[in-house]
């Protein structure tokens, strides 16, 4: 039950929990508890982060992953609105691309690594790629099941008032009661981006999960750790941004 | 009908409209005249069809079987008919204004000619002053004032009404049903008014048109259209105004 605390006991009740995980962590370690090999110390953290930084090599690895998820996300949302609204909207669409999508879907995003080498080779455009399957699907049901379910009374309003074309109906009617729903997607989608911007490096594309696999190999853990850490920072800075955007589109909502 | 000029061209007419689902027919044999400026009132049961047949003479929905006419005007700046709708349904993510501009976009204004032409009847309904807010800061009587506002502001030369008062509390009713007795002497438009409510239609119309069953198994239809020839003004207050209420209320009882 957090309904009773108040948002300042909160906020200090979330720091103290951080906290001491980070120092039964870092007793566990000191204590001999666990092994050095398995983990870093997280007191070593910061220098590490600091020597990725002054190397260059931080910059450069987030740099790389930051233009294929940008990429892959672009392409990914476009494609999964585009597709999704058009289906909703569209009967003879929806009913072309039912069992494709069914047949699609199922396939998760990584299974397609093979593919994306085979296409577009070791680069950016293949992670690229990889990354925007994911957003799309994401994006694409969001929009599809958003303008689903607009109240059709709208529609009758805009053909009262004369508005009855198909791209009136779209720009005045579908899409910005879709808004709540499609814009969901999208922050969505930006998340999933980041699950599968590592994966789709992995296999040696540069940029931070191929440096993730580098660091592995050698077992730097600390390294690892800076890193995983740059994911959570990177992706809590663009969902903040996102909220903000998302907020001012929607401020017509009670 | 002296009150309205026969002999002008009818703002609506309406012939043989038949309404239903698939092939069995609901709602049959309806013919409407609905001279300018005038007001009709639709009542009858719950299911008889009132606001099918409301669509239906807009043209939202075909009928089974019929016509209806709303001879086109020659005006670019307005429209044939607009429509008042029994929930406000304003398109929350517009503003007050934008709502009201709604049926003006794709008319042949420039954009402050629009702005201006959606002020006026936010005016008339006294709402000019809210024009910038968003309608789910609006009361529920706010908003239905503003669907109206939205109606007029096409200038139509008909407008159709389902129940447009009918989900409002009792004292908002009364005060918007003044307020459109008010608003005839200065909107243009002719009226087609779909109630539940008896003592509405009697209060508003100057005609009330009765829908009804006529004989088991047969589709409904107009079972009788009946002249209010009362004055607008104080209309409850009026001696005659029981009489009707009550020929408006023995033809209902008769139906089935």
């Amino acid at each position: 039950m957090t309904a009773g605390l108040s948002r300042h006991r909160r906020s200090l009740l979330g720091a103290v929990g951080l906290a001491t995980f980070l120092l039964l962590w870092e007793l566990a370690l000191r204590s001999g508890l666990l092994p050095g090999s398995l983990v870093p110390l997280p007191s070593a953290i910061p220098a590490v982060l600091a020597a990725e930084i002054s190397d260059g090599i931080w910059l450069e690895v987030v740099t790389a992953s930051l233009a294929h998820y940008s990429v892959g996300l672009l392409v990914g949302s476009l494609l999964g609105i585009v597709v999704g609204v058009a289906a909703a909207l569209l009967p003879a669409v929806d009913a072309l691309h039912a069992w494709l999508a069914r047949l699609l879907r199922p396939i998760p995003p990584l299974a397609w690594i093979p593919f994306a080498i085979i296409w577009f080779g070791i680069n950016p455009s293949a992670a690229a790629f990889i990354i925007s399957i994911g957003v799309f699907w994401i994006n694409y049901f969001a929009s599809y099941s958003a303008v689903r379910s607009v109240d059709p009374g709208y529609d009758e309003v805009a053909r009262a008032f004369g508005q009855s074309g198909f791209l009136a109906r779209l720009a005045k009617v579908s899409l910005p009661a879709a808004a709540p729903g499609i814009l969901g997607g999208l922050r969505a989608g930006l998340g999933q981006g980041w699950m599968t911007v590592v994966a789709a490096e992995l296999f040696g594309i540069p940029g931070i999960g191929q440096r993730m696999m580098e660091a592995s190999s050698l077992l730097a853990t600390d390294i690892v750790v800076v890193y995983m850490l740059t994911i959570a920072a990177l992706y809590a800075v663009f969902d903040f941004l996102f909220m903000i955007l998302q907020r001012r589109l929607l401020r017509w909502q009670p | 009908m002296t009150a309205f000029q026969t002999a002008l061209p009818p703002a609506l007419r309406a012939r043989g409209i038949r309404l239903g689902f698939g092939d069995t027919a609901v709602l049959a044999g309806v013919d409407l005249d609905l001279h300018p400026r005038e007001f009709v009132a639709v009542v009858g049961a719950s299911g008889v069809g009132k606001s099918t047949l409301l669509r239906a003479l807009a043209g939202l929905l075909a009928p089974q079987a019929g016509v209806v006419e709303i001879p086109a005007g020659t005006a670019r700046d307005t429209r044939a008919w607009s429509m008042v709708f029994q929930a406000p349904r304003l398109f929350p993510w517009r503003r007050v204004r934008g709502n009201v501009e709604l049926g003006l976009e794709g008319l042949s204004l420039s954009r402050a000619e629009r702005r201006q032409r959606a002020l006026e009847p936010l005016a008339l309904v006294g709402l000019d002053e809210l024009a910038d807010r968003w309608p789910h800061t609006l009361s529920g009587g706010q908003q239905q004032r503003v669907g109206i506002a939205r109606a007029l502001a096409v200038r139509p030369r008909v407008l159709f009404m389902d129940e447009p008062f009918s989900a409002l509390d009792a004292i908002t009713r009364r005060r918007l049903q003044q307020e459109l007795i008010d608003l005839r002497r200065r909107a243009e438009a002719a009226i087609v008014f779909v109630t539940h409510d008896i003592e509405e239609a009697v209060l508003l119309a100057d005609r009330v048109m009765v829908l009804g069953g006529q004989a088991p198994g047969q589709p409904a239809g107009v079972v009788a259209t009946l002249d209010i020839p009362l004055p607008l003004d104080d209309r409850r207050d009026h001696p005659g105004f029981a009489d009707c209420l009550q020929a408006v209320e023995r033809h209902i009882g008769a139906a089935r």
